[in-house]
């Protein structure tokens, strides 16, 4: 395969996840020999408005000026990946979706609230198709790479669908239950190598749930460890919100 | 952390290059494919190779040629439904693909011999079918009365038509074929394939019956077949699994105490009928 | 007994023979990690030993077969080239418990049976074992003595019990032997020293005890008639998946196979990785089809694959009792506790059997 012309575009997000490609260190001079970047606002000031091999975009969709703009770029590329969480699950932007849209307008722009229109924040798969997903907030340099390899020899990338535990217990961490800790590894995805929990911190979901989650056993683990129901759904709420959109489609 | 190389493994590759591809179907294609320095593969129909596209992964495939085949090459029958099987689809004749096996036991072919066959086929199950059917035709006198019974979703689903064609013409096989759903053109039989044996002439004590196909099959097939009185141990069939290792030990082939890629992947029905993760 | 097979090591000598060791190859020992866990790490001396542990995260089986392992690699830049590999090296474990030796034991019959596992039976080659007596139970959740793991019973070189002042050693092998003498912290035992042996394992003989009201023997027979007990529908609806059971578990050796390309995209390696029976795609085909779709009987087939299924094929259980699957499960299923309502559910059977006089 010739090398690729890739561009990285970003919606609403703190483009901390492109800051991770800056990230890459030595390997990066390697994978730069096999693609040809020719639009990446956060590195370079060229722009690109031919057709794409691949489009990397980051953010999730919060107005009607997005989806245009998202619908432009998957009619150029031929590939597109959903870049981190706020791509791939909606992440944080989506707790707008738990408010009512206009008071939540008025909370953030006061007065000149009606010059800022909104919409209910999509990831991008809401908005249009998406061939691959990058999870995580940020992304984890190693699957964005095992991604990207994947993209350059044509073959699907699966994003594991089982807990975070699988790869937390492999890295033998103690878990962050016995420490006392809630923990969203039980029900996120997978992917990431437990990342955060092999450096100290809890699992915040960053990635999505589990397609199947047991609600039902998740209740009991709440009980088990005296977490109050409450506490959890509003960690899940921090990143998740968005899945609301997807189970609508489903009905 | 010493690498040493294993000269022992289980896991060495034989190496194989692909002679021919035909595209059957939309999602599937027909490799032929020799192993290094012409070495045969030496299979019994029924048994599955590993093979593997480096980089996407490896995966059992049932061997679709006869081993009476004079060749010394094999045939697989692919559908592109996942990563490996996509990748192997891209590749062309020349390409080269990793091999290990053949694996598990096959059918029971000199048990069948002197006995009438009655093989059912579902949609792929023709693929691994295919290796008994093209190993009776090739030794046909030690065998007694054949039936094919074939089943697919549409006409267009059907593979190796132009084989079919054939057995359809010859004179010491009963050829039926049926499809789920038709089209203007098709004028073979609709329904599903249990509504084709209660027809089928047989007589139970000498017949041996073969079957191939989705999960959902087996339970209605093997009512049909009992219903003629074909006893539990004549009844083979062939079982799908995801193996990994195709040595007993990766896990993802168990059905209960049993080891589809060691056990299997046929068994006969009075092996499998207490086992309920089965089918 | 031969008195010759014993030596003893005074505990003021246990540190500087962990040390004297460490120098001669790489030695690993559980060591405390906080919050009631240990884990076997490396150690250079023996002060960072956590002699009195409860079972760590993951069993020692993570030296015998790893949690993930390069069994091949590849290039396919001109045709294709492969050689399998694996990765190794010299190395002694100290510290195992019974029930781990136990397990160990179970996985060299899996990987010795044919067709071999040449990758596991090199990394076997290469280690060293020490064992290390459980003078006491853990804690509630371990089950040793019902699958008869409580007391030693081979699969180490070297096997430690403390006495108090000093360890007394039993040397099961050459190996063994070498390690005493090429340490030279060892006296020979005497008699007072093999009478405390036996008296403390005396004791522990009235102290572990079977933990589950139900002899042995009977298991398999318990099992057989419980395949379709509503217990297995509980710990479904319970059941996170998470997989944490089986890969803690050191009896569980289920895996996946992957490949992974260089960045160049013509040479990698294909790994095998730890899996567990417990995820959902675990048993799904290309088709979609999945045989074991249901969290009930993914958790049955764990509890067939401890105590049913082996039995046949290895004549013993597959559980050690170490009760790591309990202590880690999430949703707080318990062996003890499924066995103990197995057995509840099939006595209710029986007496319903005998009042309507069967």
């Amino acid at each position: 395969m010739k090398r690729p012309k890739i561009a990285f575009f970003d919606f609403a997000c703190c483009e901390g996840c492109q800051l991770q490609v800056a990230n890459i260190g030595e390997p990066l001079l390697e994978i730069l020999e096999r693609i040809d970047v020719v639009e990446f606002r956060e590195v370079m000031s060229e722009k690109w408005d031919g057709p794409l091999d691949v489009a990397i975009v980051e953010g999730s969709i919060t107005n009607q000026h997005a989806l245009d703009r998202i619908k432009q770029i998957r009619e150029r590329a031929a590939v597109l990946v959903a870049y981190g969480s706020c791509a791939t699950i909606g992440g944080v932007n989506g707790i707008k979706n738990s408010f009512d849209l206009e008071d939540i307008r008025r909370y953030v722009y006061h007065a000149d609230y009606r010059l800022f229109p909104t919409a209910k924040t999509r990831a991008i798969h809401q908005a249009v198709p998406v061939d691959y997903s990058v999870n995580g907030c940020p992304v984890n340099i190693p699957e964005f790479v095992d991604v990207l390899k994947a993209i350059l020899l044509g073959l699907p990338y699966e994003v594991p669908d089982y807990a975070v535990c699988v790869e937390c217990k492999l890295n033998e961490n103690v878990c962050m239950y016995d420490r006392g800790v809630t923990c969203l590894g039980p029900v996120t995805r997978a992917g990431c190598n437990s990342w955060c929990i092999n450096n100290g911190n809890i699992c915040y979901g960053c990635r999505g749930l589990v397609s199947n989650p047991n609600t039902k056993g998740a209740q009991e683990v709440l009980r088990k460890y005296r977490i109050p129901e409450d506490l959890l759904l509003k960690k899940m709420e921090m990143y998740n919100m968005c899945r609301e959109l997807d189970k609508n489609e489903q009905t | 952390m010493k690498k040493i190389a294993l000269t022992n493994s289980q896991y060495i590759m034989k190496k194989g290059k692909i002679l021919r591809t035909r595209q059957l179907t939309d999602f599937e294609k027909l490799f032929e494919i020799s192993l290094e320095g012409g070495e045969r593969l030496d299979h019994e129909p029924g048994q599955f190779i590993m093979l593997s596209v480096c980089g996407a992964g490896e995966i059992p495939i049932s061997v679709s040629s006869s081993p009476s085949n004079i060749s010394s090459s094999f045939e697989v029958c692919v559908r592109a439904v996942g990563k490996v099987t996509n990748a192997l689809h891209k590749l062309e004749a020349g390409d080269e693909i990793g091999i290990r096996g053949p694996f598990g036991k096959g059918f029971p072919i000199r048990i069948f011999e002197g006995n009438d066959l009655l093989m059912v086929a579902g949609g792929l199950g023709i693929a691994p079918l295919r290796s008994l059917i093209k190993y009776v035709f090739d030794n046909r006198r030690d065998f007694g009365k054949v039936h094919i019974l074939l089943g697919c979703k549409s006409p267009a689903d059907i593979l190796f038509l132009d084989e079919i064609e054939e057995w359809n013409q010859r004179m010491d096989v009963y050829y039926e074929c049926t499809v789920d759903r038709a089209v203007p053109e098709w004028q073979g039989q609709v329904g599903r394939i249990t509504t084709l044996i209660p027809g089928v002439h047989l007589e139970p004590e000498r017949t041996f019956a073969v079957v191939v196909g989705p999960p959902v099959m087996y339970k209605f097939v093997i009512k049909e077949l009992l219903a003629k009185n074909i006893p539990g141990r004549q009844i083979m069939v062939s079982f799908e699994r995801h193996m990994k290792c195709g040595m007993g030990k990766c896990g993802h082939c168990q059905i209960q105490h049993v080891y589809a890629c060691q056990d299997g992947p046929v068994f006969n029905y009075d092996e499998i009928k207490y086992l309920k993760e089965s089918y | 007994m031969k008195d010759a097979q014993y030596s003893v090591l005074r505990k003021e000598q246990f540190d500087g023979f962990i040390s004297r060791l460490s120098k001669l190859q790489r030695v690993v020992a559980p060591v405390a990690r906080g919050y009631n866990n240990y884990s076997f790490e490396e150690v250079s001396s023996g002060n960072g030993i956590s002699l009195k542990y409860i079972p760590t995260i993951l069993p020692p089986k993570k030296y015998f077969m790893p949690q993930r392992e390069t069994l091949l690699e590849f290039d396919t830049g001109r045709g294709l080239n492969s050689e399998a590999v694996v990765e190794c090296e010299k190395m002694t474990i100290f510290g195992i418990h019974t029930c781990d030796l136990a397990g160990i034991q179970c996985l060299n019959m899996v990987f010795t049976e044919r067709p071999r596992d040449y990758n596991y039976l090199m990394h076997k080659r290469k280690i060293n074992i020490i064992g290390l007596e459980c003078n006491e139970y853990c804690d509630e959740y371990a089950s040793c003595a019902l699958v008869n793991a409580s007391t030693p019973s081979g699969g180490y070189d070297l096997f430690f019990t403390d006495l108090g002042d000093r360890f007394i050693v039993h040397i099961n092998t050459q190996i063994g032997e070498n390690i005493i003498e090429s340490t030279k912290f060892f006296e020979s035992a005497g008699k007072s020293d093999l009478e405390d042996l036996t008296e403390l394992r005396a004791g522990k003989r009235t102290l572990f005890t079977k933990e589950v009201p139900v002899e042995p023997r009977y298991i398999p027979e318990l099992f057989d008639r419980s395949y379709n007990s509503k217990v297995w529908d509980e710990l479904g609806e319970r059941c996170l998946a998470c997989g944490n059971c089986t890969l803690v578990c050191p009896t569980c050796y289920c895996f996946d196979i992957k490949d992974e390309m260089d960045l160049g995209l013509k040479s990698g390696r294909r790994n095998r990785i730890w899996d567990s029976c417990q995820l959902e795609s675990f048993a799904r085909v290309a088709g979609g089809e999945n045989f074991r779709k249901e969290r009930s009987l993914r958790q049955k087939h764990r509890y067939y694959r401890k105590f049913r299924y082996p039995v046949e094929k290895f004549s013993r259980f597959f559980c050690t009792g170490c009760g790591r699957c309990s202590r880690t499960c999430m949703a707080g299923i318990k062996l003890k506790d499924t066995l103990n309502l197995l057995i509840e559910e099939f006595e209710e059977t029986v007496s319903t059997l005998m009042e309507g006089n069967y």
